[in-house]
């Protein structure tokens, strides 16, 4: 049935939105979960142990996405050198009218999320570039817990780190300007109405998306969050 | 006015072709784009040299035979205009131009501005027809039709067929010309005996082709002499799914 899908175009990019939409959906509350950090070592501590508390079912969802990024990749690859083969030969002069920096820049901007994201696990879930992180705990309503909050003080106090999730973050904001409006063209959700509406939308929560993601390691370098640490 | 342009010439489907400039100084801002390529082909045979080729048939904005890239835009910078009804009034004295044939892998060129638009003709002899027997004309009104939808596929069946969408879209896809086609049957009674064999047909013969995939850029309906409307490829992608899912091999 999958093989089925990603031998046609229509299906790959319906495989596509449907996972563009999963990612979209884990983005947002991923972005909810990280603002914790705003409300103190409490918050957000507690919202890591909540998440940690849910076993099986966090590792369902861990296993649902993992899937949706490998078939997201997987189609978007295919689609884009294939498309390549089927325009051989651009004009010597582009007359672009209604395709955006966004539309156009789809497949770099997923591969440098794609990179970026493969870092962020190993630096922050799997702690392989800074086993350190791993080892952080504190005190929680009188239970030793993991203390996110310290990891994400000091992972960002690194300029490096938190520049290349600084651009990371934006080239996301440039996928999902384009990348959420076309999920629903492709799902067949279109009209007159809609289509000039959901664009709109969908520039509107990725500025929102990504500027509430930049926020953190900006605040965090300038010590408006974790000051004290 | 004076115009300098830049045309690409290709001697035939197996030799390179390369962009070459022309100058020409008494074109009138009251021409046809195609009168003005006729007085620089007028030039090059007096000359000797060969004219530019380039397809052209009725040249009232019906026939889509006209094709080429206007400074990158197929037809030209006239919104809802084939180059045929493009006057040369669009330009401005001294401006240079580039002209070249449509641009996609499905379309090889076959001379100069020509290229071969045949792969449409094969995508329509996959399901871009009706075998049912629709009478007379005035049989025609006994079936009841829907406004909504008589509007829909009168607006899908306004494609003329010239492959602008092709050109300008940054993949190369035939998605528009599809839908069109595939939808002005879809949303009529007389289109649903063939409904699911035709889209999936025309589709799977569209990618045979090689036109590439659509990924949303919609520039295909901003070069669209006639406006065809990108809600008819959310319509195709829906229709196709459809289609496939309850296809008795799938």
């Amino acid at each position: 049935m999958l093989s089925n899908f990603l031998k046609s175009t229509i299906l790959s990019k319906i495989l596509v939105a449907v996972t563009g939409l999963l990612l979209v959906l884990f983005i947002v509350g991923h972005t909810l979960g990280n603002l914790l950090v705003y409300l103190g070592p409490n918050a957000i501590n507690t919202y890591a142990l909540g998440l940690k508390k849910l076993g099986a079912l966090l590792w369902v969802v861990r296993g649902g996405l993992i899937f949706a990024v490998l078939i997201h990749i997987i189609a978007t690859i295919r689609l884009t050198l294939y498309n390549k083969t089927a325009k051989p030969i651009n004009y010597t002069v582009t007359g672009y009218i209604t395709s955006t920096f966004s539309s156009r820049t789809m497949a770099i901007a997923g591969l440098t999320i794609l990179f970026f994201v493969i870092y962020h696990l190993l630096h922050f879930t799997l702690g392989v570039t800074n086993p350190e992180f791993m080892k952080l705990e504190t005190n929680l309503h009188g239970e030793n817990v993991h203390d996110v909050f310290t990891m994400m003080i000091t992972g960002f106090r690194n300029p490096l780190v938190s520049g290349f999730y600084i651009l990371a973050v934006s080239f996301l904001g440039l996928h999902l300007n384009h990348g959420v409006k076309s999920l629903f063209h492709t799902l067949g959700i279109a009209g007159p109405i809609f289509t000039p509406m959901i664009a709109k939308i969908s520039t509107v929560f990725a500025i929102v998306i990504c500027g509430a993601l930049i926020s953190i390691p900006i605040s965090v370098m300038l010590r408006i969050v974790g000051g004290a640490i | 006015m004076k115009l300098k342009l830049n045309i690409w010439r290709q001697k035939n489907a197996k030799t390179d072709g390369k962009m070459t400039s022309y100058q020409l100084n008494h074109v009138e801002e009251d021409m046809s784009f195609l009168e003005m390529l006729d007085i620089l082909n007028e030039d090059l045979i007096l000359k000797g040299d060969d004219p530019v080729a380039f397809d052209h048939d009725c040249r009232e904005g019906i026939c889509g035979a006209c094709s080429m890239t206007i400074n990158g835009t197929p037809h030209g910078p006239e919104k809802e205009t084939t180059t045929c009804q493009l006057h040369m009034r669009k330009f401005k004295d001294g401006q240079t131009i580039n002209i070249e044939p449509f641009r996609a892998k499905a379309f090889p060129v076959i001379k100069d501005l020509v290229v071969d638009r045949n792969a449409f003709d094969r995508i329509m002899q996959k399901g871009g027809y009706i075998s049912v027997r629709t009478g007379q004309a005035q049989d025609a009104n006994n079936i009841p039709i829907s406004k909504k939808n008589a509007d829909l596929a009168m607006d899908a069946a306004a494609c003329i067929g010239c492959g602008a969408c092709v050109a300008a879209c940054p993949n190369g896809a035939a998605m528009l010309f599809v839908s069109a086609k595939v939808n002005q049957f879809a949303l009529l009674p007389q289109g649903q005996i063939e409904r699911k064999e035709r889209v999936i047909g025309m589709v799977n013969q569209m990618e045979a082709e090689g036109f590439g995939a659509c990924t949303n850029h919609f520039e295909c309906e901003a070069a669209c002499p006639k406006s065809i409307s990108v809600k008819f490829i959310a319509k195709l992608n829906t229709e196709y799914l459809k289609a496939t899912l309850t296809k008795n091999s799938f």
